[in-house]
C-alpha cells in the first residue's frame, strides 16, 4: 500500500483538474461534473489521513462526503433544469448579468 | 528526501496543465494528439516519482499506479470533452478507478457505497438532465472554453502549494495501522480501537461501530439534510401549471409532459 503522500498528491491533482473544469467550462452540466471530480480528490485524501492515524474516522467522513455530494447533485440538477427552462441554453455565460 | 523533488513535481504539473490547455475545446479545434502525449507523459512522470520517492521498496503497488493514472487521465477528459454525454461516461471511469483506489486502502465499504451512489444514482440523474436539456448540434458553450489559461494557473498554484509541503510528509509513518492509536490520542472517538477491531480486517464493522456510536447524531442530521434537499429540488424544478379565470388548470394535471412540453 502506497503511503499517504501518494494519496495526498493524487487527491490534489484530481481536485485541480476539477477546479480547471469548473472555472473554464461554460456548460452547466460539465461544471457540476467537475465539482464531483473535486469531491473524489477530497474523499481520497480523507481516507488516506484516516489510514495515517490508524482510525476508522476517515471512512465515516468519506461516507458523509458522499451524502453531501448526493445533496449537491440533486439541488444542482434541479437548478440546471430551472435555468434551462428560463433561457433554453446550458451556457453559464447567459447568466452573467450581475458580473458588471 | 531530495530537495529537488518539489521542483520536479512543479514541472510535471506544468506539463499536465499544458496538456489540459491543449485539450480544451476551441472553435479552431483542439490539438488532441499533442495533449494526449503531454498528459500521458505528465502522469507517467508523476507515477514514477511516487513510486521512487514515497513507497517503501519491494512493495507491490502496481494497481495503485495503474488506476491512479486511469483516474487522472479520465478526469482530464471529463473537463475537456466538448460533448457532455461523453464527459459523464468518462466520469464513470473516474468513479470506478477511485473505487479501486479505495479498495487498495482497505476501504471496501466506502468503495461499494461510492459505486452505488455515484455510478448508480448521481450519474443516472446527470444522464437524465443531459437528455432533457440537450440542444441539437454543438452549442457555442461547448466549443469555446472560458479563460482556460487563468483557470489552469489557479489550479497550478493550489496544487503547487500542496506539493511544496509534500516533503514534510517524509517523517510520517507509512504503516496503515499506525501506532498512534496506542498513544494517548485514544479519545472516545476511537471506538474501533476500543472494540479491539483490526482496521484492516474488520473495516465494515468498524464503520458501523463509529456511525452508530459517536457519530449517530451526524447520521440523523444527514438524513434530515437529504430530506431538505429533496424538498428543495422538487420545489425548484416543478412545472408551473397555467391557471385560467375559472381557477381550473388549462391543461389537465395528468397531461403535463404529454400535450405540454416538459420544459
Amino acid at each position: 500500500m502506497p503511503d499517504p503522500g501518494s494519496y495526498i498528491l493524487l487527491g490534489a491533482v484530481l481536485f485541480a483538474i476539477g477546479l480547471v473544469g469548473f472555472l473554464a467550462r461554460r456548460n452547466l452540466i460539465v461544471m457540476f461534473l467537475s465539482t464531483e471530480i473535486m469531491f473524489q480528490g477530497v474523499v481520497l485524501n480523507v481516507i488516506a489521513f484516516g489510514r495515517l492515524h490508524g482510525k476508522m474516522t476517515g471512512d465515516v467522513y468519506g461516507l458523509f462526503l458522499l451524502v453531501i455530494a448526493a445533496v449537491e447533485a440533486g439541488l444542482a440538477l434541479g437548478l440546471i433544469v430551472l435555468l434551462y427552462r428560463r433561457k433554453h441554453t446550458l451556457d453559464a455565460e447567459t447568466w452573467s448579468a450581475m458580473s458588471g | 528526501m531530495n530537495s529537488a523533488i518539489p521542483y520536479i513535481v512543479y514541472a510535471l504539473f506544468a506539463l499536465g496543465g499544458a496538456a489540459v490547455y491543449l485539450a480544451m475545446p476551441k472553435p479552431s479545434g483542439s490539438q488532441r494528439r499533442a495533449a494526449l502525449v503531454l498528459g500521458m507523459g505528465a502522469v507517467a512522470g508523476l507515477m514514477v516519482l511516487l513510486g521512487t520517492q514515497f513507497v517503501a521498496p519491494n512493495s507491490n503497488n502496481f494497481f495503485f499506479y495503474l488506476f491512479a493514472s486511469i483516474a487522472v487521465l479520465a478526469a482530464g477528459r471529463v473537463v475537456t470533452h466538448p460533448i457532455p454525454t461523453y464527459s459523464a461516461v468518462y466520469f464513470a471511469l473516474v468513479i470506478l478507478s477511485v473505487a479501486v483506489l479505495l479498495v487498495i486502502q482497505r476501504a471496501e465499504f466506502l468503495a461499494v457505497a461510492l459505486i452505488i451512489i455515484y455510478a448508480g444514482a448521481i450519474l443516472v440523474t446527470y444522464a437524465f438532465v443531459i437528455m432533457l436539456a440537450q440542444q441539437s448540434g454543438a452549442a457555442s458553450a461547448d466549443v469555446q472554453a472560458r479563460e482556460p489559461l487563468t483557470a489552469i494557473l489557479v489550479a497550478f498554484v493550489i496544487t503547487g502549494a500542496i506539493a511544496g509541503r509534500i516533503e514534510q510528509l517524509d517523517s510520517i509513518p507509512i504503516n496503515p495501522t499506525s501506532h498512534r492509536v496506542a498513544q494517548n490520542e485514544s479519545s472516545e472517538i476511537d471506538t474501533a480501537g476500543q472494540l479491539g477491531l483490526d482496521v484492516e480486517k474488520e473495516h465494515t464493522r468498524g464503520i458501523g461501530a463509529l456511525m452508530f456510536g459517536p457519530y449517530v447524531i451526524v447520521v440523523e442530521l444527514s438524513g434530515i439534510l437529504l430530506l431538505i434537499a429533496m424538498v428543495g429540488a422538487i420545489a425548484i424544478s416543478r412545472k408551473r401549471v397555467p391557471i385560467d379565470d375559472t381557477g381550473e388548470p388549462r391543461i389537465p394535471i395528468g397531461q403535463i409532459g404529454r400535450e405540454a412540453p416538459p420544459f
